[in-house]
């Protein structure tokens, strides 16, 4: 009994320090909270821009969703009406789609920037795993929102993924051999990528995925607010500004510009003009896969080392990276930030040569020309 | 029953032989480096033949009428070959039928039979050039991106330089609030 006293107490006083809800007042929030100034202070923006583009995301979202019928039947035929003749619908959704890939792009920055800064150093563990969780749900609302469209990309990408999914049961060992076969049959909804996978896409891309963000998002903000900005250097920052009034206004000067960037893009390059015309062709069960399907640029990263490297190599290192990412506050506790900078670095690396060049060394390692 | 077996024999007749000019989409697919499929000529993706809408064996007797008027076309006619899109009828009509099958041993001198102007669907690169691009001449959202940003950046010029104007207005707007706050925070620190 007295033990189980001891472990709700200590659970109580890891949870009061992680969240410290009595500085949860006027003057903590506003009038004292600080941002430091250092040679690694851009990176303050970056979880703003991340926000800002999730914001962008839900709005143009709301718009999209006013004329996307969710039906095999019917998808494609309503992404090509929101394209061709609603009033400014191919900007709205080249807005979206744009702003899906600079999110995503933000969230990849904003975390390894805060694991170079070690951000998650105590007691901010709740709010580095909580943006670990953002990241998993931004990669997942990229997955759903890609077989939203239902053309041959998006379908015969999804039936991939799946796939794939379901194969690493087999290098799995015992009861759990069974659990991807059985998370693909829940996602799929049928024998088949067909209309069960887009009801399920479509609840989670634009219900479940929204409401867990919102809830973790808002504990993140929360935890960040509650704890200040990070110290992000080793020595003690001897500058800093006030968060308000001066650093929020420069986050909004950073998403003004922001948007004029993504704004431009939108209005300019339309996002499907990086793939060939047939992957965007409405998706025929009868017709032949188009050759070159690759799943969005975000994933290329995972994607490329699948098409190089034995299977279970790959899903091996992918579920030890997994499991890193969630456990860093730990396993990275007493690493110095130069080490984390120079690991940071190493990722940022791998997943720039993966995604620039990653179809290079492809070919060059199969010996195919793509 | 009958006419299942007809059908099962024609899918599979058809299926086996579904591109009727692959040395077209050979070659500019290998000049372009994209993926092609028949669609950028044709009505059907899967090509001409089958059963499928848009495909030879769906034709009814007026339409296959069109088909056999097509298949006589010369260079300057405006005839209208249900089996090809707008694209196809376009250079099945700047070519001539006889000298596009002749072209099979030399697809690349194609484009340049083609009009240096028309640009079926507005999207500021001409269809030769989406030809040698691989590109969709029929679709306005597919391009070289580069090109579709020039021409895209030059048609709204205007709503590109009023959001630049806007945001210019934003920065230099919270700019002097930022001054603002530091000069009135100086002087209550004083």
């Amino acid at each position: 009994m007295g033990d189980k006293n001891k472990g709700l107490k200590r659970l109580i006083e890891f949870m009061h320090d992680r969240i410290p809800m009595h500085k949860f007042n006027f003057e903590n929030l506003v009038l004292k909270k600080e941002v430091p100034i250092h040679r690694m202070s851009w990176a303050y923006y970056l979880g703003g821009l991340t926000l800002f583009f999730f914001l962008v995301q839900v709005v143009t979202g709301i718009f999209l969703l006013f004329y996307y019928q969710p039906t095999v039947s019917d998808a494609h035929a309503s992404i090509e009406y929101i394209t061709k003749y609603v009033n400014n619908g191919f900007f709205i959704r080249n807005l979206h789609t744009w702003a899906s890939s600079c999110l995503i792009l933000c969230l990849m920055a904003h975390a390894l920037t805060a694991f170079a800064m070690k951000a998650f150093a105590p007691p901010r563990e709740i709010i580095w795993v909580g943006g670990a969780l953002m990241l998993v749900i931004g990669f997942a609302f990229g997955f759903t929102g890609y077989l939203l469209p239902w053309h041959q990309i998006a379908v015969n990408a999804t039936k991939v993924a799946l796939q794939s999914l379901d194969e690493s049961g087999h290098y799995l060992p015992g009861f759990i051999s069974g659990i991807p076969h059985y998370i693909k049959e829940i996602i799929q909804g049928g024998p088949d990528v067909g209309q069960a996978t887009l009801s399920r896409f479509f609840a989670l891309h634009v219900v479940i995925l929204p409401l867990l963000c919102f809830g973790i998002l808002g504990l993140h903000l929360l935890s960040v607010q509650l704890h200040g900005m990070s110290q992000g250097v080793d020595d003690l920052p001897k500058k800093s500004e006030k968060f308000f009034p001066f650093f929020i206004l420069k986050d909004l000067i950073v998403w003004g510009v922001a948007f004029l960037g993504v704004f431009i893009l939108a209005v300019g390059i339309p996002f499907e003009s990086f793939y060939a015309f047939p992957f965007f062709q409405a998706y025929n069960a009868l017709g032949a896969t188009p050759e070159g399907i690759k799943p969005e640029w975000y994933f290329y990263f995972a994607y490329y080392p699948l098409e190089i490297f034995p299977f279970w190599l790959v899903m091996l290192g992918m579920s030890v990276m997994g499991v890193l990412l969630f456990m860093t506050p730990w396993v990275f506790k007493k690493t110095s930030r130069r080490a984390l900078t120079i690991l940071a670095l190493i990722m940022t690396a791998y997943l720039v040569v993966m995604t620039f060049f990653g179809q290079a060394i492809y070919e060059i390692v199969k010996g195919v020309k793509g | 029953m009958s006419s299942f077996f007809t059908l099962l024999l024609l899918t599979f007749i058809f299926s086996s032989n579904a591109m009727a000019h692959p040395e077209y989409l050979q070659y500019f697919k290998k000049e372009s480096g994209r993926a092609i499929n028949c669609a950028m000529c044709h009505t059907n993706p899967e090509g001409p033949e089958g059963v499928n809408p848009g495909q030879i064996g769906s034709l009814d007797p007026e339409a296959k009428k069109l088909l056999a008027l097509a298949r006589e076309a010369k260079t300057g006619d405006n005839i209208k070959n249900p089996i090809l899109n707008d694209f196809g009828n376009e250079i099945l009509n700047a070519i001539g039928h006889e000298n596009l099958v002749e072209l099979e041993k030399d697809p690349g001198a194609i484009p340049g039979l083609l009009s240096k102007t028309s640009d079926l669907d507005h999207d500021g690169i001409p269809d030769y050039q989406e030809l040698l691009d691989g590109t969709d001449p029929l679709n306005p959202n597919d391009g070289l991106p580069w090109k579709l940003f020039i021409h895209n950046f030059i048609t709204n010029w205007f709503q590109i330089m009023m959001i630049t104007l806007a945001t210019i207005s934003g920065v230099f707007g919270l700019y002097y609030t930022i001054l603002w706050f530091s000069i009135r925070t100086k002087k209550e620190f004083k």
